[in-house]
């Protein structure tokens, strides 16, 4: 533990970026939501993996997104999932839709609404919340229309 | 059909006490499960010379207990601590979920590798909490879910709840009837964690919420013990205690959701009907060979899922199935008899599989279905490592 979190509240968990990944944190902590495309059968690919998933290429790279997205579904946690969490119960967690690709699917926090606001295909736009000086994660806010 | 189908049974059934926190060691709860699943049988230690299980702990953040004997036993500590390790002709061990290791067992069984195998599931409750991610980073899948506080198995079967609700208009209220009902069936069960305490509608509408719209009564109780299963030839079972069930057909699944989220609904649809598939070609039957059925209920969503992927009822048709009693204990199809793991306590599909096989074979007393002949077991949640099982009655 480093002395400038010795007594401070805990944080919430970090990313650990992997082989795999590092590209799509880096992205987001220079603000940018960037997803991994395969070059050969140009399908998007989201947890980053090494392969794609649909035609097995290793040629993969990260491109930027239009941060457009839709409600897939959702949930109010309120049992707390950590020290880290503590005040921020309860949590309003979003699975989106990206809009780039049907079932391009990653979880985000929910801002701009409220629960009562919630349905499916709800109009969502990336947002970037910094948690540590090199890192920020993607976020999703209402964007205000009917979906 | 699978070519081996009828030639594996379910011979002896064994639990140790079931408690929240024991003060009983885990391999004792153990030893405790496959003494009694023996005994059942009309055998003792000498003849066991099979073990298999799925020993890990499944916790979500903080420290995972691999304390052998503590927090988890494996099949070679275990074979050591019943005095019969030399015996043991066939050890199995899987990361997936017992259930697996159940196949396996089936498999050493009825390829003659062993004579008696014990599948046993030992689970221990860790100090605090199953769910707290305590850790400073997020590595592996939990990079793209702890981070948001989306570290909390039930908050990922709150997702699919929420979809379902949402794309056919049910809500919690029609959910109630069958864990109300479930409830009561666990009253008619002797290993039954929650024996003794009934619950009312107003119960599950008042429930306390772990992830909207998933409540404390959607999920099931962590318990400390073991249940263990005696499998042998079903011509050796003829010889034994107890009538024999057959075991008809088994099946694993192999679909996956997109690695960025933990499940939804769609992919646990795609996923049961992959197992209902494979099943209901192993076994040779079809939804309507069978009368009753046991549907893992780790999360209560899994249940309905379950129902609509193993073509009993159409997609979005399962929880009014539910709600209108059909699941019921003399109703068209009963449903978890025994409570289910909802109401038995976390077995990780043991309760599934023992109740199926305790049907066929006329042991379920007070909750038994009259003359079952067949029936289903299914575990987990419908993706990559679920697994199905259809049970046979083995005589008239």
């Amino acid at each position: 533990m480093s002395e400038a979190q010795k007594g401070a509240v805990p944080m919430r968990p970090r990313p650990l970026p992997d082989e795999a990944s590092e590209g799509y944190w880096q992205a987001a902590n220079e603000g940018c939501l960037a997803i991994q495309r395969c070059q050969d059968c140009r399908r998007w690919n989201h947890a980053p993996s090494l392969n794609c998933p649909a035609c097995g290429s290793g040629d993969l790279d990260f491109e930027k997104v239009s941060g457009e997205a839709t409600l897939f579904s959702w949930t109010v946690v309120h049992h707390s999932p950590g020290p880290g969490f503590a005040g921020k119960l309860p949590l309003l967690v979003g699975i989106v839709e990206l809009a780039e690709q049907p079932h391009l699917l990653q979880v985000a926090n929910l801002t701009g609404c409220s629960e009562g606001d919630l349905h499916l295909g709800m109009p969502l736009h990336v947002e970037f919340e910094r948690i540590a000086e090199d890192c920020a994660l993607p976020q999703f806010r209402a964007t205000g229309g009917q979906g | 059909m699978w070519a081996l189908s009828n030639k594996v049974a379910v011979a002896g059934i064994g639990y140790s006490a079931l408690t929240r926190r024991s003060e009983t060691p885990l391999v004792q709860l153990a030893k405790n499960a496959i003494d009694t699943a023996l005994a059942d049988a009309g055998l003792t230690r000498r003849d066991l010379d099979g073990l298999a299980t799925s020993p890990g702990m499944p916790r979500y953040g903080g420290a995972k207990g691999t304390v052998e004997g503590v927090d988890v036993v494996t099949p070679w500590f275990l074979g050591e601590q019943l005095g019969v390790q030399n015996r043991i002709a066939y050890t199995g061990s899987t990361n997936g979920m017992v259930t697996q290791a159940f196949i396996d067992a089936a498999m050493a069984v009825a390829s003659g590798v062993c004579t008696h195998a014990v599948v046993y599931r030992a689970l221990h409750v860790p100090p605090g909490s199953y769910v707290n991610f305590d850790s400073t980073f997020a590595s592996g899948q939990d990079q793209y879910f702890a981070p948001f506080g989306f570290s909390v198995p039930p908050a990922w079967a709150a997702t699919v709840l929420r979809r379902y609700f949402e794309m056919f208009g049910y809500s919690r209220g029609d959910m109630a009837r069958y864990i109300v009902d479930n409830r009561a069936n666990t009253q008619l069960n002797p290993n039954g964690y929650w024996r003794g305490k009934p619950i009312a509608r107003d119960d599950y509408l008042d429930a306390r919420m772990i992830a909207d719209p998933m409540s404390i009564l959607d999920c099931d109780i962590p318990v400390d013990g073991c249940a263990a299963i005696l499998l042998t030839s079903a011509e050796r079972a003829r010889d034994l205690k107890q009538k024999p069930a057959l075991l008809s057909g088994m099946a694993a699944g192999t679909h996956s959701p997109p690695s960025s989220v933990p499940m939804t609904l769609e992919d646990i649809w795609t996923g049961c009907e992959q197992v209902a598939e494979r099943i209901w070609a192993s076994s040779g039957m079809g939804p309507t060979d069978i009368d009753n059925a046991h549907l893992y209920d780790g999360f209560s969503p899994f249940v309905f899922l379950w129902l609509e992927g193993l073509g009993i009822c159409k997609r979005g048709e399962g929880l009014a199935f539910l709600r209108d009693g059909h699941g019921a204990l003399g109703g068209k199809l009963p449903i978890n008899t025994g409570g289910g793991a909802l109401g038995e306590g976390r077995l990780h599909g043991m309760t599934q599989i023992i109740e199926a096989a305790s049907q066929v074979s006329d042991r379920c007393g007070e909750r038994q279905v009259p003359g079952a002949r067949r029936a289903i077991a299914t575990i987990s949640n419908g993706l990559t490592k679920s697994t199905g099982f259809v049970f046979s009655r083995g005589e008239p």
